[in-house]
């Protein structure tokens, strides 16, 4: 996308240099409309419409493999915000908690479902996946996986007040046996 | 203040001189301090609209100063996390709200008369108003800030963290009340600009003759009466729930936060395009002289500033791809988003092949263009990728999006605006250039915006949160930043020259001749400096460059050889056109200096800011001062008796526009009910928007309708309907005019009882969101049905002074406007309200 | 005033139209939408009439033509613009999950 977006910013500046250094053609008369075809027609009309239409198909292709659909092994936390803290709650009635760190297995699916309890704040794991906003009253769900056991930093990305800068936490992924340790131990 | 003495550019002598005397004399302001509180010239206010919004412009710099400063080094402890939120807030909001669409208004205020080959816009007295609350509003919200009572959730104010309970004390009322005035006066500036554009203009200009700047500024002076509204109706809904505990977006008593977001953006991605697009009416006009040809595909200009105006109101939501909004949803503003690029598209191409079809030349404001094209096409690309969902949810938030809005903004439209500045500056200060610091600033400000601006990009690639007040040594962006804040300076330092470059031009260099460029447009027939009256006499055009199809245009225009070129009737005369083909059809007499427009501005922004001070007492009481205003206002305009049709010259006899049909008035009416209108469409849509999605929904029970009610407010509908409609007729015939009134009045009454009802049944608005909607709809319902029934009794009392005969019957015709808007939207406002409880 | 409305109304319809079938979409992912109610064929029927409705403006514009040719140039040209967008910008009722 850089690339491509690189290449239109070069043409649109060599085509507008190109005004200037291109040897004047003194004969055209002002009313003289006949570069519509190629100015307006191609590359004011054309031209957009069919990269516009690859870009867009691609990015909700992409957009819609991203959704939190039905899995064979899925896991759901849930994340509730708050300023400036994070709770994670986990297992069948929610029994387990955690503050400030979101375990999750490797290499499985996880649907992690939003809310705040007061202002609006975001969960945002860069390495993971997208940001989704915690908007109190709202439960959001973003489907996140994490390819290997691990540590991964995390913070809210929608600007809350004083403390917003350090309202981060972290996702620990587990692989499957201490994965499996985590819930037994945490159901004591 | 517009000079009285004739200009030193040589004027042809005789009858020429003879006319300027006696125009200026009718048209000059007052010539000592306090003409500065009476003039309504455009030029006039539109210098100090400009003045002031270019010091709005230094004191948003500053801020930007202030946090570049704040970020330049990591763990900074220039300020802390409290001050800086104000400060980016501040900075957006001044930036957004005082800086960037005043200045694009006082340009137009300045320019379009002259373009249009018109002596003065529509409503002289209503620019001076909006003048006023500007400077009022907009310095009550920079005061509060250096008391440090400034708000501090960011420019776009998302409640929850905007509510009382977690932004105690003013500084979000000041934003609210301060920006809301400041939307009041821009759409009284845009309905002032849309009625000149479309009926203020020379003779012979038809749509397809008017220049492209016209066309730009009514283009977006339609989208400023569509898109404010919803903005406003959520500073209102937010500062009721603020001061009165309404629950519009708390989610325990059925509001949701959400609701603002929809209302904010409703307002918020149009307003990139409002600003935008001035810049490219400017474009559009500088580059094709520049190019020393015509604008190549005029009417694909045209029909792509439309185009964008209206697609750029279905883009909202791409603002919110992170509000968990439905993957559909996203996709139906991904598409929007995208096709949006094309109508751009068509512009930027219809430049550069204006570019090739001429001979270019690289004079100043030239090289501002070219500034622009470097940047905006890159903000442009920006802008398409984060339209690519699944890219906007990762750099949603960042400082990428602070880059990309730069681009846009300073790219799109801060360079253009200095390009014109530069290129009209012949025309305003009737001086060329003499010191040369302009190439200096340019060199100086483009390379180090992009430095800075790109360093930003990638910051926020590299995940620096935007909003945030410092960041760690270890997390990578230290040297990214500093760059970014040392080029930040050298912009500072350039913006800093062009302002004093423009000053010291402005004053001390060397008188100018007319038209140094060359341009075909008629703003440069005129007289420079601009005299108070405009042109001599109005033009008459046969083409879209009327001065090079006429190289002596000026001259016959000075001579008085065009429309109403005589002073002896002695007063403010202007010619009003057919809309589309540009037929002389009105003469309009324009009010002459008053500081009316003052005093209604003070007492306009007192009823805004009183209320910051719990002064609740002191803002009813600003209230009944502007209604009692605004009748002395319109009470002071008219005429006794009728004058006939007047000699227009060219053997031309019109009707006055006091004694037409459609008298201005009417057409200023219809487009402040459609702003009125996309309001009262607003809170139908977030009535709605509650009842589909919010949560702790449905309230324990809905309104039922009485059936008396529901009789009354149809009757009421109806007598509202024919009580206007009859005074037209008795007003045309002769008849008794009183019963007629009093009909209409009783109508008003009625509808206003049935909105009654619906409150009286639910005594509690802080209950639920639902109650405090009713609450709002038969507000609607009182507040209209209130101004309907002080307008027929001023059409009453004006019929009985003898201000209305069968002639003059365009004052009735906008009562009727009113009545009607007021029964329709009362009709539907009283449904909304009963329908739940009918069905449920 | 007439002249304004050729040159306006055409893609206010698209926009009105958008809207709507974005409203639609929302109410079908609402608590007021009936649970046996399949919500695609429903945003598909609604987008065909927005295709209609867009359709009739542009053959009104076309066949009521404005006596000023300008007007009528840039009428059509928005008109077929509006046609183009109302297509480009519903597609996605055709394939993107609903309520996810
Ligand atoms: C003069 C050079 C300018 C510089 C160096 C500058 C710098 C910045 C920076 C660094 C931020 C981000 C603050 C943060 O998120 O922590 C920001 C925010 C912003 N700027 Fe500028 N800016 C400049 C001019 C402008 C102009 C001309 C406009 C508009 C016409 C503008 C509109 C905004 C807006 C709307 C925000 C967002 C504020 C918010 O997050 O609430 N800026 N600016
Ligand atoms: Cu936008
Ligand atoms: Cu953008």
């Amino acid at each position: 996308m850089l690339a491509c977006g690189l290449a239109i910013f070069l043409l649109v500046m060599a085509l507008l240099l190109a005004a200037f250094y291109r040897p004047a053609n003194p004969s055209v008369d002002g009313r003289d409309e006949s570069g519509t075809r190629v100015w307006m027609w191609g590359l004011g009309l054309g031209f957009p419409l069919v990269t516009l239409a690859a870009l867009t198909g691609y990015g909700l292709s992409i957009g819609e493999r991203l959704l939190p659909r039905e899995a064979p092994d899925l896991v759901t936390v849930q994340a509730e915000a708050r300023q400036w803290a994070w709770t994670f709650r986990y297992g069948e009635n929610r029994v387990i908690a955690t503050e400030g760190v979101l375990h999750i297995p490797a290499g499985r699916p996880v649907n992690v479902e939003i809310t705040s309890t007061d202002v609006i704040h975001s969960f945002w794991v860069p390495r993971l996946a997208g940001k989704l906003d915690a908007i109190p009253g709202h439960v959001n769900v973003l489907r996140i996986e994490a390819a290997r056991a691990g540590t991964y930093d995390g913070q809210s990305a929608e600007f809350s007040g004083r403390g917003y800068r350090e309202h981060v936490f972290t996702v620990e992924a587990h692989d499957a046996a201490s994965w499996a340790t985590f819930l037994k131990e945490g159901t004591q | 203040m517009t000079d009285a003495r004739p200009s030193s550019v040589s004027q042809p002598r005789g009858k020429a001189l003879r006319l300027h005397r006696g125009l200026a004399r009718i048209w000059g302001s007052d010539q000592r301090f306090r003409g500065w509180l009476t003039t309504s010239n455009n030029n006039d206010i539109g210098t100090l609209f400009l003045i002031v919004a270019t010091s709005f412009f230094v004191i948003g710099g500053i801020l930007a100063m202030l946090i570049r400063t704040q970020l330049a080094t990591p763990d900074s402890a220039f300020m802390a996390p409290q001050v800086y939120s104000q400060i980016f807030t501040m900075h957006g909001t001044v930036m957004m709200f005082l800086f960037a669409i005043p200045f694009f208004e006082a340009m137009s205020m300045l320019l379009l008369p002259g373009m249009l080959g018109t002596r003065d816009l529509a409503f002289p007295r209503l620019g001076a108003y909006g003048l006023w609350v500007y400077i009022f509003g907009g310095s009550a919200v920079i005061i509060a800030m250096l008391m440090g009572l400034a708000p501090d959730g960011g420019w776009f104010m998302y409640p929850p963290l905007s509510s009382a309970a977690f932004s105690p004390g003013i500084g979000a009322d000041v934003w609210l009340l301060g920006i809301t005035s400041i939307e009041v006066s821009a759409i009284a500036t845009a309905i002032e600009v849309i009625v000149t554009v479309l009926r203020y203009r020379a003779a012979g200009m038809s749509l397809s003759r008017m220049p492209i700047f016209a066309w730009y500024i009514l283009v977006v002076s339609v989208m400023i009466l569509t898109a404010f509204p919803p903005m406003i109706l959520g500073s209102l809904l937010l500062e009721v729930e603020r001061a009165l505990n309404w629950p519009f977006f708390k989610v325990e008593n059925g509001g949701d936060p959400l609701l603002w977001q929809h209302l904010f953006w409703l307002f918020g991605h149009p307003e990139v395009y409002i600003i935008f697009l001035p810049a490219a009416g400017v474009i559009a006009t500088i580059l094709p002289v520049m190019a020393r040809t015509n604008l190549l595909g005029y009417g694909w200009v045209v029909a792509a500033a439309v185009s964008l105006a209206v697609l750029s109101f279905g883009l909202w939501v791409h603002h919110m791809f992170t509000t968990g909004i439905p993957h559909i949803g996203l996709a139906f503003f991904s598409a929007a988003s995208t096709l949006v690029a094309v109508p751009t598209s068509v512009m930027i191409f219809s430049w550069i092949g204006t570019l090739w079809k001429g001979r270019a030349r690289m004079e100043l404001p030239m090289l501002w263009i070219m500034g622009f094209f470097a940047t905006f096409v890159i903000g442009g690309l920006t802008g398409v990728m984060l339209a690519v969902v699944p890219f906007n949810w990762q750099v949603h938030d960042t400082h990428f999006v602070v880059a990309h809005l730069h681009y846009v903004l300073i790219g799109g439209y801060v360079f253009p605006m200095v390009a014109a500045i530069y290129y009209f500056m012949p025309l305003l200060t009737g001086r060329t250039r003499f010191f040369k610091l302009g190439e200096v600033a340019f060199w100086l400000v483009v390379p180090s915006f992009h430095i800075t601006f790109l360093s930003i990009h990638m910051a926020g690639l590299l995940g620096q949160r935007r909003r945030t007040w410092t960041y760690d040594a270890d997390q990578g962006w230290t040297a990214l930043n500093l760059v970014a804040s040392v080029a930040s300076f050298v912009m500072a330092i350039g913006f800093a020259l062009i302002i004093l470059d423009v000053a010291v031009n402005a004053f001390v260099a060397v008188r100018g001749r007319r038209n140094p460029w060359g341009a075909g447009t008629l703003e440069w027939a005129a007289a420079i400096p601009s005299p108070a009256y405009g042109f001599a006499s109005i033009p008459i055009v046969q083409g879209r460059y009327p001065l090079h199809d006429d190289p002596d245009l000026a001259l016959h225009i000075a001579r008085g050889e065009g429309y109403l070129g005589d002073a002896s009737r002695n007063r403010r005369e202007t010619l009003i056109v057919s809309t589309a083909r540009g037929e002389p059809s009105q003469v309009v007499v324009l009010p002459g200096n008053s500081v009316l427009p003052f005093l209604l501005a003070l007492v306009t922004s007192t009823s805004f800011l009183a209320p910051l001070f719990d002064a609740y007492i002191v803002a009813g009481l600003a209230l009944v001062g502007v209604v009692a205003l605004a009748l002395v206002w319109a009470w002071g305009l008219g005429a006794r008796a009728d004058e006939g049709h007047v000699d227009a010259g060219h053997g031309a006899k019109l009707p006055l526009a006091s004694e037409s049909p459609d008298p201005p008035g009417w057409w200023g009416s219809v487009f402040l009910l459609l702003a009125d209108g996309v309001h009262f469409g607003s809170l139908l849509f977030g009535y709605a928007f509650l009842w589909t999605v919010a949560p702790n929904w449905p309230p324990h029970s809905y309104l039922q309708a009485q059936l008396w009610a529901v009789i009354l407010a149809l009757t009421g509908a109806l007598a509202l309907t024919a009580g206007p409609r009859l005074a037209v007729r008795a007003i045309a015939t002769g008849g008794a005019v009183w019963p007629t009134i009093a009909l209409g009045i009783v109508g008003a009454l009625a509808l206003a009882i049935a909105a009654a009802s619906v409150i009286l049944d639910r005594p509690d608005p802080a209950s639920h969101a639902y109650d405090a909607t009713l609450w709002l709809l038969a507000g609607h319902v009182g507040l209209h049905t209130f101004l309907s029934s002080i307008m027929l009794f001023y059409l009453a009392a004006r019929g009985a002074a003898g201000y209305a005969s069968p002639a003059r019957i365009g004052e009735a015709g906008i009562v009727r406007l009113w009545a009607d808007f007021t029964v329709a939207t009362g009709l539907v406002a009283l449904a909304a309200a009963w329908l739940p409880g009918a069905f449920a | 005033m007439i002249e304004i409305l050729r040159l306006s109304l055409p893609i206010t319809v698209w926009l009105t139209g958008f809207s709507a079938v974005y409203a639609l979409q929302g109410l079908s992912c609402s608590r007021h939408w009936p649970a046996d109610l399949e919500a695609r064929p429903v945003l598909l029927a609604a987008w065909a009439v927005a295709f209609v409705l867009q359709l009739i403006a542009l053959i009104a514009v076309l066949y009521a033509p404005s006596p000023v040719r300008f007007v009528q140039t840039t009428a059509t040209a928005l008109a077929a613009t509006a046609l183009v967008a109302a297509v480009w910008t519903m597609m996605p009722v055709l394939a993107a999950s609903a309520c996810l």
